[in-house]
């Protein structure tokens, strides 16, 4: 299965942690150097022949085919770039090791061309000033992107203007069985009233799992009754009330949960299985298809659904960004680009390719284009993306984030 | 007859048997490097670590702080106790079923090499195969649980008592149990096969019931190799993580469990924590390691040999 950012996320929060900790001690920190940014022209006519080095993670055969064959045949045709993907772990190696290139003052030739980064990752980046833009506005594709949706707009709270371009999204969806449930709850307000009248019949995976820590942000979310106020600035003492008001709605909740709250799956692929096996009504996932997917792979019967909350569930985009001192900027932008063209992002969100979520809006795309779109083949269980983009939630901050799994575990787990 | 250049003449003469220092040390070598290397560097680096050593700045940014978070933390108690009972619980029912399997087995099948395969056979598994083994099984919507309700034992998952993720570690201690069986019986094995039956034989003539003959001969006989491998159990148990991490539950956690969270937390500052219980754990299994070595020695003192 594939998990395009969340999994890099939680990996790249470890990262920004040590690499604060690292520049405390290594330096003072380094301000952004703005330059100047090619036009579309310079990057198309400076691009033919150069070679785009890609460092991303490459833990997915199915990201790496579509990298290594759609996407590098058609950038060799139409542009003359050649496309070499340098597959790596965790891009937060790639992040630390230019903050090393930065500090030693190698400010061109890096071999770094294009990431692939969301969250941390690029709000490290930002903040030590290790990215070439803002170049996302120059490319045409940009053309069919809502740079007002706050998914898109803020990656983790940090504003985007044009730093990193976006690729595709996750969201958040919920996951429940229409054998069994006719109706569900179609509210986070609804849930928790279903909760109580069901006992015993949901649970969510343990925070600091990653699923399990975006269901007590919908939580957060319901309770603090409001979304963008914590996208700019908050008060600590509004966020102390808020969280509290979420362990409170959490601890009422425990004895309603999935074996009176004494335990909770450890992994979202437990909390499926128990799905999968009737002992709980409801999962979630925080991959749109990944529901469809377990219906083709047997795990699932049937008659599952998903469904999004009628206020929204959390969504998150995955972009990509050019460092300062990459060696072939131009081609960088271009290829940057051609990843956003509508023919790019559908064979992408082919499920047989990848069935990763465009990272367009379906309402800018032209009436052909949206048709395609809306005829691709999703399993019985996804919701189509103009369903999913009309509700879709920013992430918040990841301060919040820690801050909530790290009260979840004092005041809801062990206060009990 | 042999000819000089296919000849079978053995690599060390038989003149040769006495080995100098030397030797033994360059014979020793590549393996205690890897120790050496591998554990011993790992336990340095693990102590730095938990001492919360910052790369820039030197030695001088070693604290014991995190180790005292990690002694004076409220749960650190609550962690020891639980882990120190699904151990020492596994290893007394491992070990007083495996000297019943191993006299049984030793007076039905003797030397038969087919028993000791079978036996050889669960040794292979990894922990890991069986705790999710034992997940599909014993779970409330597990298969017998669903056999169960299929045959009208019970009403549904919710009335199959809770025997993984409960709160006694039911799922935990069967996975080890029968994982360790196996191998404690294949320690006494060895051991009873050698003693043979002069001693019970004379025993017998000397008008010892069974039960004399058992606690007088057989058990001070087997008891070096039985301690020996019920503390190499004990300590696997106690510093295992997967087990626990898939039956056990989320609060409290064993301190392998709680080690890795804290490792592998968001937060970098936890981290020191996380090795400092691993430290506590590697503490825990060295006493271990060493008594069950001087009980070795004790034994090797009444010649008996394991």
């Amino acid at each position: 299965m594939i998990r395009p950012g969340f999994a890099r996320t939680s990996f790249s929060r470890k990262l920004h942690v040590f690499l604060s900790v690292f520049l405390i001690f290594a330096g003072p920190v380094v301000p952004v150097v703005t330059g100047q940014v090619l036009s579309w022209d310079e990057a198309v006519s400076g691009a033919r022949g150069q070679t785009v080095d890609w460092y991303m993670w490459g833990g997915s055969p199915a990201v790496n085919a579509y990298v290594n064959g759609y996407l590098a045949d058609e950038v060799k045709r139409r542009y003359d770039i050649t496309l070499r993907q340098v597959p790596v772990k965790d891009i937060a190696e790639v992040v630390s090791k230019l903050v090393v290139e930065k500090q030693a003052g190698k400010d061109d030739g890096g071999s770094v061309d294009l990431m692939w980064i969301n969250g941390e990752n690029f709000r490290t980046c930002l903040r030590y000033g290790l990215l070439y833009g803002p170049f996302a506005d120059v490319l045409p594709n940009q053309r069919y992107v809502d740079w007002t949706n706050p998914t898109v707009k803020n990656d983790f709270g940090t504003p985007v203007e044009g730093m990193e371009s976006p690729w595709g999204s996750a969201q958040m969806v919920m996951v429940y069985d229409r054998a069994r449930i006719a109706e569900p709850p179609r509210s986070v307000g609804a849930l928790l009233e279903w909760i109580q009248a069901h006992p015993g019949r949901f649970s969510y995976p343990a925070p600091p799992d990653f699923t399990g820590s975006v269901f007590i942000r919908h939580i957060f979310y319901h309770v603090a009754g409001s979304v963008d106020r914590w996208q700019g600035d908050y008060t600590q003492a509004e966020l102390e009330q808020a969280a509290e008001k979420t362990y409170l709605v959490l601890r009422e909740l425990q004895p309603a949960l999935w074996r009176g709250g004494s335990t909770y799956p450890e992994s979202p692929v437990r909390m499926d299985t128990l799905f999968a096996d009737g002992e709980l009504d409801f999962s979630f996932s925080y991959h749109q298809g990944d529901a469809s997917r377990k219906i083709l792979d047997g795990l699932f019967p049937d008659t599952v659904r998903t469904y999004v909350f009628d206020e929204g569930t959390i969504a998150n985009t995955h972009f990509v960004a050019i460092p300062y001192n990459a060696a072939d900027k131009a081609a960088a932008m271009v290829v940057a680009d051609f990843l956003l063209s509508p023919e790019a992002q559908l064979e992408k969100a082919k499920p047989g390719v990848w069935g990763d979520f465009p990272a367009l809006s379906q309402q800018k795309l032209p009436p052909q284009w949206q048709q395609r779109f809306a005829d691709l083949p999703r399993g019985p269980a996804t919701l189509d993306d103009v369903e999913l983009q009309s509700h879709q939630l920013p992430e918040p901050p990841s301060e919040i984030l820690i801050h909530l799994e790290q009260g979840w575990e004092q005041q809801v787990l062990k206060n009990r | 007859m042999l000819h000089p250049g296919t000849s079978s003449t053995p690599a060390v003469r038989p003149t040769g048997r006495t080995t100098t220092a030397g030797t033994l040390c360059l014979l020793l070598g590549p393996a205690l490097a890897v120790v050496l290397v591998l554990f011993a560097g790992g336990l340095v680096l693990g102590m730095l670590q938990a001492g919360g050593y910052v790369p820039g700045r030197g030695l001088s940014s070693l604290t014991v702080e995190h180790v005292g978070n990690v002694l004076l933390d409220s749960e650190l108690l609550r962690s020891f106790g639980l882990t120190f009972y699904i151990s020492a619980t596994s290893t007394l029912i491992a070990c007083l079923v495996s000297v019943l399997l191993a006299m049984a087995l030793v007076r039905l099948a003797g030397r038969s090499r087919t028993i000791y395969f079978l036996l050889q056979l669960p040794l292979t598994v990894p922990h890991l195969v069986i705790a999710i083994s034992v997940l599909l099984l014993l779970s409330p919507s597990g298969l017998i649980a669903r056999l169960g309700v299929t045959v009208g034992l019970i009403d549904g998952a919710s009335s199959f008592p809770l025997l993984v993720n409960d709160p006694l570690g039911i799922g935990i201690l069967a996975v080890y149990v029968w994982k360790e069986i196996p191998f404690i019986t294949f320690m006494l094995l060895a051991v009873l096969k050698n003693m043979g039956t002069e001693l019970l034989e004379a025993g017998a003539t000397l008008k010892a019931t069974r039960r004399q003959r058992f606690f007088h001969i057989t058990l001070p006989i087997i008891a070096p190799a039985l301690g020996a491998s019920g503390l190499i159990v004990f300590a696997f148990t106690f510093g295992a993580f997967e087990v626990p991490y898939l039956l056990g539950r989320t609060h409290p956690l064993l301190l392998p469990v709680w080690a890795y969270r804290n490792y592998s937390d968001i937060d970098l500052l936890s981290r020191p924590e996380g090795i400092a219980i691993g430290l506590l754990i590697t503490v825990i299994i060295i006493v271990s390691i060493v008594l069950s070595h001087l009980l070795l020695g004790f034994a090797r003192k009444r010649g008996i040999t394991v």
